[in-house]
C-alpha cells in the first residue's frame, strides 16, 4: 500500500488530464494516424498493384518500412513533447510555485517525463491497427514485432530524457526544442558517419602496417550499433551492423551478444545520466553548492 | 518565526541584499516596502526557499532554508507576485492538485477545497476554467492554493499589484481574516499606504538594504501629532517662511513656488493663532490648508537609523 502511494504522482496525473482537455491532443493523434497510415496504405496500393496480387516476400519489406517510418515520427514527435514540460512550467510561471510545495525533484521530472511518453506510448500503440494490416498479408513473427515495440520504448524513453534535461537546462521552450532537435538528428546521423569514419581510419592503418589478417575491430559496429536507424534494421537482419553473435570469434566471447542489446545499454544509460541531470539541476538549492556556501562563511 | 541574518545575495556583479537582518515575531502581519528592484522578491525567494543566499542565514520556523527545504516548504505557503495557474484546470482541480502535491489524502481535500474557496470568496467559480477567472479572482485563488497545507506562514509577494480598487478590497478583507487565524504573514509592495492598513509592522527596503522598521501603530500616533499645514500667499513668500521659522510650533518650513509647506506640531487653538499672526502681520494668505502627513516621510523620520 505504502510502495504504491509512493507511485502516486500527482504532476503525472494532473498533466494527463491537462494534455487530453487541449485540442492540441486529438490533432497530433489524427496527424500522427494520417501520415503513417497514409504512407503504409499507399504502399500497399502500389506494391500490390492496386490490388491485384501481392508478393509474401514483400510484406516483411512492408513491416520494416512502417517500422523506420514510426521510427522516424518518434524521432520527430518525442523532442517536441518533452522539450517544453519543465520550460513551459517556467514559462507559465508555475515552475516556482511547484518546488515550494512537497514534491520532489525527482517526483516532478519522474512525473513530466513520463506523461510526455506515455502520450507518445499511446500515438505508438494507436498504430497497431496498421501493423494488423501487414500482420493480414504474413511474414512476420510476433516476436519480431515484440522487438520493434520494444525498441520504440527504449528509443522514446533515451530521446524523450534528452528533452526533458534541456528543457531544465533552456529557460525558453523555443530554443530547448530546437536544441533537443539537433541533438537527436546529430545522433541519428552523427553515431554512423563516425563509425563509418573510424572504419576507414583503421583500414587505413592496416593497410599501412600490413595487418591485414588481424581480426577488423568492432568500434566501428558498435557505433553502427547505437545509431537508431541501423539499430533498428540489424533487427531484421539489414543493415550495416555486423552480427557479432555468428562471428563465433573467440577474441570478441565478451561481445558475442545481440547488437540490439548494446542499442538498449546504451539508450538507458542516456536516460539514466540524462534524467539525474534533469533532477539535479532543477533543484533551486543544489546539494553542491550548499556545502561550499557554508564553506565560504 | 522568522529570521534573517546578515542575508547576502549577489547576482554577478551586482548586489541584490547587502546584509539584510530582520525578525518576524509569530502571528505577525510583515509588510515588506521598497521600490522595485530593493531586494524584496529576492528576500522572499530565500525564503520560500527558491534561491540561495551568497552569504547569511535565513530561518523560518527555526528551521535554516538551505539547509532544511522540505521541513520549511511544509510551513510556508508562497504566492510569487505573478500568476501562475494552469488554464485547463477547474478552479477545484487546481486547489486539488496542490493539495496532491502536499500528500494530503483526497478524502481531505474534498473537505478543505469548499472551505478555501469560499475564504476567497470563489465558491461559485468551483467549477469555472481558471482561465476565464479574472484577474483578482486569479489572485484570490493563487491564495486559496498557498493556504491548501495550512502553513502557518504565508509569504506573498505584491498580491496586490495590477489589481483594481475593487479587487484590492476583497483581497485586504481576506488579509485581514487570516491574520485573525494568527498566520504570520509577510506581505511586499512597493506602495506604504497599501500595506500600512493591514500591517503591524513594516520594514522599508532600498538597494538590498533595511532602511527602516518599525510598528505601523507607532507610525499613526506619530501621525496624529503632526501635520502638514499648506499656505498659499500672492506675495512676500520668503518673508513669511522667515516669520514662521521663529513660531516653536512650526517644525520645518518648505517653499513649493507661492506655496509654504510646513510641519506643525500645535493644537487647534495654535493653528488659528498661526493664520490671525499672518494676517495680522499683513501678509497676503490666499489659502490656508491642513493636510495628513506624508506617512513614507514620517515613517523614514521615527526609524530613522534602525536599518543601519
Amino acid at each position: 500500500m505504502n510502495v504504491l502511494k509512493r507511485l502516486r504522482n500527482p504532476v503525472l496525473f494532473n498533466e494527463w488530464k491537462m494534455r487530453m482537455r487541449t485540442n492540441r491532443s486529438p490533432w497530433i493523434i489524427f496527424l500522427y494516424l494520417l501520415t503513417l497510415g497514409g504512407m503504409t496504405l499507399l504502399y500497399i496500393f502500389l506494391q500490390t498493384n492496386g490490388g491485384t496480387y501481392y508478393n509474401p516476400n514483400q510484406t516483411r519489406e512492408l513491416f520494416m518500412i512502417l517500422s523506420i517510418l514510426q521510427l522516424g515520427m518518434i524521432g520527430f514527435v518525442v523532442p517536441g513533447l518533452t522539450a517544453g514540460v519543465i520550460s513551459g512550467e517556467r514559462e507559465r510561471q508555475t515552475l516556482s510555485i511547484l518546488l515550494t510545495t512537497n514534491v520532489s525533484a525527482t517526483r516532478l521530472i519522474l512525473g513530466k517525463w513520463l506523461a510526455s511518453l506515455s502520450f507518445m506510448t499511446f500515438l505508438v500503440f494507436s498504430t497497431i491497427p496498421l501493423y494488423a494490416i501487414v500482420f493480414l498479408y504474413g511474414g512476420i513473427s510476433p516476436g519480431q514485432l515484440f522487438k520493434v515495440f520494444g525498441f520504440y520504448v527504449i528509443t522514446m524513453f533515451g530521446i524523450g530524457s534528452i528533452g526533458v534535461l534541456l528543457s531544465t537546462l533552456i529557460k525558453r521552450t523555443g530554443i530547448a526544442t530546437v536544441v533537443s532537435y539537433a541533438i537527436v538528428f546529430g545522433f541519428a546521423i552523427g553515431s554512423s558517419v563516425l563509425a563509418e569514419i573510424i572504419r576507414e581510419l583503421i583500414r587505413y592503418q592496416r593497410r599501412v602496417n600490413y595487418a591485414t589478417q588481424a581480426p577488423f575491430p568492432l568500434w566501428p559496429d558498435l557505433l553502427h550499433s547505437i545509431n537508431p536507424m541501423f539499430a533498428m534494421l540489424n533487427i531484421f537482419g539489414e543493415g550495416p551492423v555486423r552480427d557479432l553473435t555468428r562471428m563465433n570469434n573467440t577474441q570478441f566471447t565478451m561481445l558475442n551478444i545481440d547488437p540490439f542489446w548494446y542499442y538498449c545499454l546504451f539508450l538507458a544509460l542516456v536516460t539514466v545520466v540524462c534524467l539525474l541531470l534533469a533532477i539535479y539541476f532543477i533543484q533551486p538549492v543544489r546539494p553542491r553548492f550548499r556545502k561550499s556556501a557554508q564553506v565560504e562563511q | 518565526m522568522i529570521q534573517l541574518q546578515n542575508l547576502r545575495k549577489r547576482y554577478g556583479k551586482m548586489e541584490a541584499l547587502k546584509g539584510l537582518s530582520l525578525e518576524i515575531d509569530k502571528g505577525t502581519v510583515f509588510g515588506f516596502v521598497g521600490p522595485n528592484g530593493a531586494g524584496k522578491s529576492t528576500t522572499m525567494s530565500i525564503l520560500a526557499t527558491l534561491l540561495e543566499p551568497t552569504s547569511g542565514k535565513a530561518y523560518v520556523g527555526g528551521y535554516e532554508v538551505t539547509k532544511n527545504p522540505k521541513e520549511v516548504r511544509k510551513l510556508i505557503g508562497y504566492m510569487p507576485d505573478f500568476f501562475g495557474v494552469y488554464d485547463n484546470l477547474t478552479a477545484e482541480e487546481y486547489l486539488d492538485f496542490y493539495g496532491a502535491n502536499y500528500d494530503i489524502p483526497a478524502a481531505e481535500r474534498k473537505q478543505i477545497i469548499p472551505q478555501l474557496l469560499e475564504l476567497v470568496n470563489l465558491s461559485h467559480k468551483r467549477d469555472a476554467y481558471v482561465d476565464s477567472l479574472s484577474r483578482g479572482m486569479k489572485q484570490r485563488l493563487g491564495l486559496a492554493r498557498s493556504l491548501v497545507h495550512n502553513p502557518e506562514v504565508l509569504i506573498l509577494d505584491e498580491p496586490a499589484s495590477g489589481l483594481d480598487p475593487r479587487a484590492r478590497i476583497e483581497l485586504r478583507e481576506i488579509l485581514k481574516e487570516l491574520r485573525d487565524m494568527g498566520k504570520t504573514i509577510i506581505i511586499s509592495s512597493h506602495i506604504l499606504p497599501e500595506l500600512a492598513e493591514m500591517c503591524d509592522v513594516i520594514g522599508i527596503v532600498e538597494e538590498g538594504n533595511l532602511v527602516a522598521y518599525g510598528r505601523v501603530d507607532e507610525i499613526y500616533s506619530k501621525m496624529q501629532e503632526q501635520r502638514v499645514l499648506r499656505i498659499r500667499l500672492l506675495d512676500q513668500v520668503e518673508e513669511a517662511m522667515t516669520r514662521m521659522r521663529e513660531m516653536p510650533v512650526i517644525i520645518n518650513v518648505n517653499r513649493e513656488g507661492n506655496w509654504i509647506v510646513a510641519g506643525f506640531s500645535g493644537n487647534d487653538e495654535q493653528q488659528v493663532e498661526l493664520l490671525r499672526e499672518l494676517a495680522v502681520a499683513g501678509f497676503p494668505v490666499a489659502a490656508f490648508n491642513e493636510t495628513v502627513g506624508d506617512l513614507e516621510e514620517i515613517f523614514l523620520e521615527i526609524t530613522k537609523g534602525v536599518g543601519s
